[in-house]
């Protein structure tokens, strides 16, 4: 039976709504695979810099899209730092940005924790939240891998299994220990020079709240 | 045929509802309030959504974990309210971990606290397969469904560009009101 269908009109102006792209990716409603990097410029970073797009120079550069109080963030923590130590010493670039602006989510907030987790990558603070929006970004984390053209390869989940800090302050994966690890994947394929194959998932997490 | 004596049925009864009852609290000790939420399935909810025929209905998706879910959550409560005589059903579907006990009692002393008096669920599946079965990317999900099943409006936060607030819930709420 055919109750609860979705209207036609609903999911036209869904895509009228998306305005930087005429074609989203499946989970993505701005960006699809092979579209730029955005380009931004000056933006903070918890080590007291900035940092600008045309400052990244690597092959591949991974942007993570990040929130201080998410559970789902706190725990894929280690996930992530783990990642960075894996491709150290090779041409990639992982940065972490958030744009919230939830006071806990915000740069004095993020440089504790950042040191709290053991950032071991270059974590941006976007107050004027565009380069999540035009990233299509609006789940943390939310993974976005880019070749050396700045082209977009992948995007989504870090592994197939999720994992949340809860309230009692486990780490706990959603599906068990992760087997299918999409971005480290995704950086090896590039590096490479083939294609990433799966080059999109659903991202997993807090939803970022634009203003 | 023999007759089975009514004081062996009435024995029989007694000590099944006692198993139910146990049964009944293995899913929740510490919760037997009103909003407490109903674990479900897929199949289960694809009936309850049918159910819905005749009415205008809000489905609220949340889950503990996610903040704005929370901050907005008493706002549903409130529409239930006021649109309840109106022919408006309120119901929520917790997406919290399958088997997370402490994230589901959690839930439960939530919805008990905001006196959320309508029909709660909680998705008793796997979570990856609930955000595919359901075609959820994020929390907090708002549907509303015309009164014969047809999905009229769907808020999110899916798209940066078009983000939703509580009023465009009553709004969406108050449109399909006057159709």
């Amino acid at each position: 039976m055919q109750f609860f269908k979705l209207r036609v009109s609903v999911l036209l102006t869904v895509l009228l709504m998306a305005p930087a792209a005429t074609i989203a990716g499946e989970y993505n409603m701005v960006m699809s695979i092979g579209d730029p990097l955005p380009a931004f410029e000056n933006i903070p970073t918890t080590d007291g810099g900035k940092l600008s797009s045309a400052d990244l120079k690597e092959s591949v550069v991974i942007m993570v899209s990040l929130a201080n109080h998410c559970p789902w963030v706190q725990g894929m923590d280690a996930g992530l730092v783990k990642l960075v130590e894996q491709f150290k010493g090779q041409d990639v670039r992982i940065v972490g940005f958030a744009v919230n602006h939830r006071e806990d989510d915000r740069l004095p907030a993020m440089k504790e924790h950042a040191t709290r987790s053991g950032y071991n990558f270059t974590y941006i603070y976007n107050e004027s939240q565009d380069l999540g929006r035009k990233l299509g970004a609006t789940r943390t984390p939310e993974y976005f891998v880019f070749n050396a053209d700045r082209k977009l390869v992948y995007m989504g989940l870090l592994t197939n299994s999720p994992a949340r800090k809860t309230r009692s302050g486990e780490i706990s994966f959603i599906n068990g220990d992760p087997v299918d690890f999409y971005v480290a994947d995704a950086i090896t394929a590039t590096l490479a020079g083939k294609v990433v194959d799966p080059a999109e998932t659903r991202a997993h997490g807090c939803t970022l709240e634009y203003e | 045929m023999k007759r089975i004596p009514h004081v062996i049925i009435a024995l029989c009864l007694l000590i099944s509802s006692s198993i139910l009852a146990e049964n009944t609290d293995d899913h929740s000790t510490a919760h037997t309030s009103s909003t407490e939420m109903q674990p479900i399935n897929f199949t289960e909810w694809d009936g309850i959504l049918e159910n819905q025929l005749g009415n205008i209905t809000v489905v609220d998706f949340w889950a503990g974990w996610c903040l704005p879910c929370i901050e907005r959550f008493p706002h549903m409560v409130k529409m239930h309210h006021k649109y309840k005589d109106r022919g408006v059903r309120f119901l929520s579907l917790n997406l919290d971990e399958q088997g997370d006990k402490e994230s589901i009692d959690w839930a439960n002393d939530f919805l008990e606290r905001v006196k959320a008096d309508f029909p709660n669920y909680h998705m008793n599946e796997n979570m990856t397969e609930a955000f595919e079965r359901l075609d959820l990317l994020g929390l907090p999900t708002v549907r509303i469904y015309t009164t014969d099943g047809t999905e009229a409006y769907r808020l999110s936060g899916d798209n940066p560009y078009q983000q939703f607030t509580e009023t465009d819930v009553e709004n969406a709420v108050l449109d399909l009101l006057t159709k």
